[in-house]
């Protein structure tokens, strides 16, 4: 109705194709048509830089509380969908396992065991998927360790996250997505519930300790630790995937790193500026307001493409390249604003610091096979979908 | 509103009035001075308003918090004994006359 009066230009979208490469829809709507009316997705599509940070420092005007979501249905209300004092007393709860200290004095050392671990298992073979055989397990193990769930196999955890991730996509309403979604959803509740009252140590400083602690309510607990279940197992099993593509792709860059430990934390923050594992959140509108030369209206919905901004040609020169030698800037790969990546540090930890840097201590000789190309996919998330390596026995 | 005095790693001066009840990073952000990020808005999440202060010359700024330390751990640049998270740093009248020293890097 809104679209109508104002006489946007609605934008058609090819969601499979988008899906398969989104940069170039990306490129042309920064240039033409920056807040996009897309009727078929009930959205717009914000993709300049500058337009994501202005409605993230403007929590007032646009607001994260979204009960018609799916991530809402399918995880219930997490504090991701919160605002203001609600939003910030979850989060207080939940800081001390998260912070950059947590990271180098709780968290680092056990990461390193099962990287150790992993890379055990692996080396005397030549050859393995690495998306498969070490970012997923590594994502996983690490996030039982942080998230308390030391009850629950790491298989586990690995397909239940990738279970509510594609349950929160399943915009076409596909019945057997949904129950798989259910299914997680449901085999995270008796997890908790098997491990929230357990006796603990003062030592246990995992979220769950911190949520039992805190007093956080049941509810917030399951619907908090699923966000970041599902956040915490894709988006640093890409990264790592990611990034270590990258670097095989690129063996001047990878050279550079070898000589230089400081360049791998460059080279992850230049991967997920690249290839945002999380490509676009949503936000709604609350208040009338102008963006981008385009009047909303409250409950007008957004996706904030960050994929897209991350690329801006306004903010990065040679966006599309991969390139960690770039100028150190402000990306938006983890978000800007109170809902910034609660778990940035811990993620940095375990792939920049530990996972990347040991594998490739470890195999000598790495390189992508090149009889099985490495394939990327995804939008709303995007990362590669396998990495077929050898190297030296 | 108090006056508040940035020294950029470069060395340049930037004196701003800063709004009663905000931030010392907001100080910096709303006024264009460079060297400040402020990433998560102000919720010491991300260290990316990490600042150098003289805590003795100016004895009525808050001590620093558990939350605070823990996210100094991650500053870009090193941490000193001077370092502060200027999102932490709320504007009073007692902060007239505060000096903030940026660092050589905040990403």
């Amino acid at each position: 109705m809104f679209a109508e009066a104002q006489e946007l230009t609605a934008e058609t979208v090819d969601f499979e194709e988008m899906w398969r490469d989104p940069y170039p829809l990306f490129k042309r709507l920064r240039a033409n048509n920056p807040v996009a009316w897309v009727p078929q997705a009930n959205h717009f599509m914000v993709t300049r830089f500058d337009d994501i940070v202005h409605v993230e420092r403007n929590q007032d005007t646009f607001r994260s509380l979204e009960p018609r979501s799916l991530v809402h249905k399918v995880m219930g209300h997490s504090f991701m969908r919160k605002d203001g004092d609600a939003h910030l007393a979850e989060r207080t709860i939940v800081s001390p396992s998260f912070s950059p200290a947590a990271a180098k004095k709780i968290w680092a050392e056990k990461f390193r065991l099962i990287a150790t671990d992993l890379l055990d298992q692996i080396e005397g073979k030549g050859k393995a998927d690495l998306f498969v055989d070490y970012a997923t397990p590594m994502a996983a193990r690490c996030l039982c360790e942080v998230t308390g769930l030391t009850n629950v196999d790491w298989r586990d955890i690995a397909r239940w996250s990738q279970a509510m991730m594609d349950a929160v996509q399943n915009y076409a309403g596909d019945a057997e997505i949904a129950r798989l979604g259910r299914e997680a959803s449901d085999g995270i509740d008796a997890a908790i519930d098997e491990m929230i009252g357990a006796r603990r140590t003062d030592e246990d400083k995992s979220l769950l300790a911190m949520m039992a602690a805190g007093g956080m309510p049941l509810d917030s607990v399951r619907a908090n630790l699923k966000v970041i279940i599902g956040g915490g197992q894709n988006e640093p099993r890409d990264a790592n995937a990611g990034l270590i593509w990258a670097l095989l792709s690129n063996p001047d860059q990878l050279a550079a790193v070898r000589a230089d430990d400081a360049l791998w934390m460059r080279g992850f923050e230049e991967y997920v500026r690249w290839i945002s594992p999380i490509g676009m959140y949503p936000r709604t509108v609350d208040k009338p307001t102008e963006l981008g030369g385009v009047m909303l209206q409250p409950d007008d919905r957004l996706f904030l493409l960050v994929g897209s901004a991350n690329r801006d040609e306004a903010k990065f020169e040679q966006a599309d390249r991969f390139d960690l030698h770039r100028e150190k800037k402000q990306h938006l790969a983890f978000g800007s604003g109170p809902h910034f990546c609660a778990g940035a540090w811990v993620a940095r930890m375990q792939v920049a610091n530990i996972a990347v840097p040991m594998l490739f201590a470890r195999l000598k000789g790495l390189a992508l096979d090149e009889d099985d190309p490495v394939r990327c996919g995804g939008w709303a998330f995007r990362g590669v979908l396998n990495l077929p390596v050898r190297w030296d026995k | 509103m108090p006056k508040i005095t940035f020294i950029t790693h470069s060395g340049e001066h930037r004196a701003v009035d800063a709004a009663l009840g905000t931030s010392v990073m907001h100080a910096a952000v709303d006024n264009d001075v460079p060297g400040m990020v402020g990433e998560c808005g102000g919720s010491a999440m991300c260290a990316t308003c990490h600042c150098f202060v003289d805590a003795q010359a100016f004895p009525a700024l808050p001590p620093v918090d558990e939350n605070e330390d823990a996210m100094l751990e991650g500053t870009a640049s090193e941490r000193t004994a001077e370092s502060r998270l200027g999102c932490q740093l709320i504007i009073t009248e007692d902060l007239e006359g505060l000096i903030v020293q940026l660092p050589d890097n905040q990403i």
